[in-house]
């Protein structure tokens, strides 16, 4: 099956590089008042932020030399201890609540989130299940429904936390995996269609949610309250201009915006490189999800194509979840930006994603 | 349908189109917010990092016509708490407790609140200087003392209703204070600074400074000293006569600007909450309407002279005590009329038959043409709030009755600012002045005046010729006739007096009366016209003796505080007897209330028993010889209540 074996695809490997370097020196403006004023280190965020990026970097190029097709056998273990976690993280004790979520196993000062694993499990495993089967996925019960029940029940499991933001990224990269396996139009349609309503009754069951979805439409309306969030991230990046306020001149991120390092660290890079920064961030994004597919089209198997693909749209659709929020054009979710924003695990495992990736960019035919 | 791996490329091609439309929708979206409504947002976001202490701007004084300070400013600073910069709560508020004069409850429940900055009231509003200096050394974290002030009136009740007075927060609440507010505020500045979200200053920015503007200073047309004089004279008045209500007012008749303005019941501006809201909401000077009774007479002459209708000095008028009008007997109020007498004596007698008369000359449509052209009936437009109309008939109701009593100041209703502006214009060469009270506006800072209000002739009414006639019939009132008792030796005084029965309940009542007198000087050449009424002085008293007194007295201060000189050529005043240490006592039985009021004026003093509106019995008896100013008993009863024989004798 695998014959030639060449260098990983340079693009994707500088633009990553680059992203992780944008990130680490993001990380550190945003962070550096903030952890001065709680930590009296305002290196404190970087300091972490760089030993699990050190840690991502070790697994990425660790991995990007294992041939991905060992992740076939890996793929149902994964998957069950994975679903084992989400479990374990509902029960109260164990699991630890931040951010009103409980979607934390705490391992001393450093936690771990079994929903940002799971992401991965489940496309590895719907990757080798759809290559497998992948004659099937035309048929609704036998082809699309096993593997549509397993992404949804894993959704549920994430949306007990609750935890909207990473499940609706493993979702969305999930039915992009199942698109790209060729799953028919007329089914996915009609998921569609099941999927606003089943968005309607998620609203319904927690009514917050569409406090959140109207906010972002006219944040003015409740300044102090539901807008407060979208109207201080419009006010770092309005500001910001065409080429921003300099590096770590940023006024927001004076305790205007909650968790600058975080959710909202593009917010901080727009004010403080302004349009230039910003678009050239998205380009990079960009030129990441360009190699990816092309990674995936190029790759010699269909396991290796929607193992490809499956990471990427990992990727892509958090940058497009995390930046349409921040600039105002969706409902605030609670997502990280990719590689760049502050978060430990979640950039370790990011990183050995993109390993695999880079793993099966080397196998291009 | 067998998936191929051409499907999967196709599809993977899909999903790169459409990433990559997706990354574009981004770059888009950012650069509208960043590009094109970049420049609104950082205003806003400066808005929302910016924090403000205001600086209240001190309010505009009030000067009178002199520049002497009427209202002014003392500084009364103000303490603020911006609750995130409060480090200790608990002490904070235990330290400023006793020197707020307020519980440390009161306190931490201020400090705590979710706010960018809160003032400390109501103990750390408005302070002494001293107390805020203890303030300012304690040097609290997230406690700011502020400048503030409060306004001081420094003459207290002084012209109290046309000053009025402001609140708490500065704002005029009644009278000038109120009507040129906007003026008088100034704009509030303030020290502001860009702060984080924890209300700590930010890094790299500094301090701005926005000085407040001071409100302009409002300079009255009002003299202070003529003010004074009015005060002292309602003071005296109020005390021996103990009225409902008082007013006074003095204008200079060739510009309408008004000299003073005074009235009783009064309150103290800065006690002004001890007194009913009626006392200081009303301005009775330009709010009361009432009957002007004989003083409306003046109307009537000037409508008639001007109207070439009669001849003061060749013409004779034979008053028999009534006239017969549309069946209605209407009588004078001399019981037995005047006799025979020129009309000039029927002026000098305010002879009520005579001036229906007048009236029946000039018909309805002229005399209230008159009526009107002199500013009956519609606001004078003075520039104070809270002026009424005044009602007059509406020609289409007016009957031979209503146009008799109309021409002797019965029927009508007017208030007094109407009637001083009317009679100004009828002495000062036939121009109807707009009254005002604000002369200028001045920056007091520059000392630059910024707009000077200047006089306004509402309309030309009667010719300099007539107004002569006028002024010189009402100078004779006063030397000759009923207005003896606001004779000034040296000046030439003109005036008229007035007594209109109060209508109470929609009825004219028997005891109730609003005694006044308009007086001007000099008669030549009228530099200041004087108004007063009194409303239902205790008793009966001599109408000579209530109002006519005070104007007297008013004039006579004002003519030298505005440095007038004084006359040669003078009508030489009547003696009467009454006048000297020994005198005899009169006979009153007989008489109305309203000829005691318009004619007796005498130097006695008047104490009275029963109801009505005759007296029938007096002590000591008609004839007796006592000292001048002793008092005199009355009994009032109807007029079938005299006993026979009684009265009627003039």
């Amino acid at each position: 099956m695998v014959k030639a074996r060449s260098a990983p695809d340079i693009w994707l490997l500088i633009s990553i590089l680059l992203i992780l370097g944008i990130g680490l020196m993001m990380v550190y403006s945003a962070s550096a008042v903030k952890a001065f004023h709680e930590f009296g280190d305002k290196f404190y965020f970087l300091k972490r932020q760089a030993i699990f990026a050190g840690l991502g970097l070790f697994m990425m190029m660790l991995l990007s030399r294992v041939n991905y097709t060992i992740w076939k056998k890996w793929a149902p273990t994964l998957l069950i201890v994975c679903f084992g976690l989400l479990l374990v993280v509902l029960i109260p004790g164990i699991g630890v609540v931040r951010g009103g979520a409980r979607s934390w196993l705490g391992i001393g000062s450093f936690g771990i989130q079994p929903s940002e694993f799971m992401k991965l499990a489940m496309i590895i495993f719907l990757a080798k299940w759809l290559s497998i089967e992948q004659q099937k996925i035309t048929q609704f019960t036998k082809g699309l429904l096993p593997p549509l029940g397993l992404v949804f029940l894993a959704f549920g499991l994430i949306m007990l936390q609750p935890d909207l933001g990473t499940g609706a990224v493993m979702v969305g990269a999930s039915m992009i995996l199942i698109f790209t396996a060729g799953a028919r139009m007329a089914h996915l349609g009609g998921l569609a269609l099941l999927g606003v309503a089943g968005f309607v009754g998620l609203i319904i069951a927690a009514p917050y949610r569409l406090k959140r979805i109207t906010y972002f439409l006219d944040p003015w309306a409740d300044p102090l309250g539901g807008g407060y969030q979208i109207i201080q991230s419009l006010f770092a990046i309005g500001p910001g201009g065409l080429v921003g306020l300099g590096l770590g001149a940023s006024r927001q991120k004076f305790s205007y915006l909650p968790e600058p390092q975080t959710d909202f660290i593009f917010s901080i890079l727009a004010e403080e490189l302004g349009f230039i920064g910003g678009t050239t961030l998205i380009l990079l994004f960009l030129i990441v999800v360009w190699r990816g597919v092309r990674t995936a089209i190029a790759a010699p198997d269909t396991f290796g194509s929607l193992m490809a693909i499956g990471i990427t749209s990992i990727i892509g659709v958090q940058v497009l979840i995390n930046i349409g929020v921040v600039i105002g054009m969706m409902p605030v979710t609670g997502i990280t930006l990719p590689l760049v924003s502050y978060g430990g695990s979640s950039l370790t495992l990011l990183l050995t994603a993109l390993g695999i990736l880079l793993n099966i960019s080397r196998y291009s035919r | 349908m067998k998936v191929s791996n051409v499907t999967v490329r196709r599809r993977l091609f899909i999903i790169l189109l459409i990433a990559i439309a997706a990354f574009i929708g981004l770059i888009v979206r950012l650069s509208y917010v960043q590009l094109v409504k970049g420049t609104e947002l950082s205003e806003r976001a400066e808005d929302s990092w910016r924090r403000n202490i205001p600086y209240v701007a001190k309010r505009g004084e009030i000067w009178d016509r002199n520049g002497v300070r009427l209202a002014y400013n003392i500084s009364t600073p103000t303490v603020w708490a911006i609750p995130v910069q409060v480090k200790d709560k608990d002490t904070t508020a235990k330290t400023l407790a006793p020197l707020l004069s307020m519980t440390e409850n009161e306190i931490l429940e201020k400090i705590s609140k979710k706010q960018m900055i809160i003032q400390l009231g109501p103990g750390g509003r408005k302070m002494t200087t001293e107390q805020a200096a203890e303030i300012r050394a304690l040097n609290l974290p997230g406690i700011v003392v502020a400048e503030d002030n409060k306004r001081y009136y420094p003459y207290d009740e002084l012209a109290a209703h046309v000053l009025g007075f402001t609140g708490i927060d500065n704002q005029g609440l009644t009278g000038l204070e109120l009507t040129h507010n906007d003026k008088l505020t100034g704009t509030g500045g303030m020290v502001s600074f860009l702060s984080d979200a924890a209300g700590r200053q930010m890094p790299n920015s500094s301090d701005t400074y926005i000085e407040p503007q001071e409100g302009l200073t409002l300079q009255l047309t009002i003299d202070q000293q003529v003010q004074t004089v009015m005060e002292r004279e309602l003071d005296q008045a109020m005390t021996s006569l103990n009225a409902d209500a008082i007013i006074a007012i003095a204008m200079d008749p060739n510009t309408g600007e008004v000299l003073g303005m005074a009235s009783r019941p009064t309150f103290s501006p800065s006690r002004y909450q001890e007194v009913d809201a009626q006392v200081y909401n009303r301005n009775l000077p330009i709010w009361m309407t009432y009957e002007p009774g004989s003083t409306f007479k003046i109307i009537t002459l000037a409508a008639a002279l001007e109207e070439n209708k009669v001849d003061l000095k060749n013409e004779r008028f034979y008053d028999s005590g009534a006239v017969e009008i549309g069946g209605a007997r209407l009588r004078c109020w001399k019981k037995g009329g005047h006799g025979s007498q020129t009309f000039l004596q029927v002026v000098e007698n305010s002879c009520n038959p005579g001036f229906v008369e007048l009236g029946n000359r000039l018909g309805k449509t002229t005399l209230f043409e008159y009526i009107r052209n002199f500013g009956f009936g519609a606001k004078t437009g003075i520039d104070i709030g809270g002026e009424e109309n005044g009602i007059l008939f509406k020609l289409s109701q007016v009957g031979p009755v209503e146009l008799a009593t109309t021409a002797f100041g019965q029927g009508v209703s007017v208030t007094p600012i109407q009637q001083i502006t009317a009679v100004s214009a009828a002495i000062n060469g036939g121009k109807l002045y707009k009254p005002y009270v604000a002369k200028a506006w001045i920056n007091r800072e520059s000392g630059e005046v910024v707009q000077r209000n200047e006089p306004t002739v509402v309309r030309e009414v009667i010719s300099e010729e007539t107004s002569k006639q006028v002024r010189e019939a009402l100078e004779s009132v006063v030397a000759l006739g009923t207005g003896r008792n606001a004779f000034i030796d040296g000046y030439r005084v003109g005036g008229k007096t007035g007594t209109a029965q109060k209508v109470v309940n929609g009825r004219y009542s028997t005891s109730e009366h609003i005694v006044s007198f308009i007086g001007f000087a000099p008669a030549d050449d009228p530099q200041i016209v004087v108004y007063v009424a009194v409303d239902n002085p205790e008793g009966i008293q001599f109408g000579g003796v209530v109002a006519a007194p005070i104007v007297r007295n008013i004039l006579e201060d004002s003519l030298q505080i505005l440095e007038v000189p004084k006359r040669e050529k003078q009508i030489d005043r009547l003696y009467r007897y009454g006048e000297t240490p020994v005198v005899t006592v009169p006979n009153l039985v007989g008489k109305t209330v309203v000829e005691i009021y318009e004619d007796l004026n005498m130097n006695f003093n008047l104490t009275s028993a029963g109801t009505g509106n005759t007296v029938i019995k007096q002590a000591p008896a008609a004839g007796e010889r006592v000292e001048r100013g002793s008092t005199i008993r009355i009994y009032l009863g109807d007029e079938s209540d005299l006993p026979e024989g009684a009265g009627h004798q003039h």
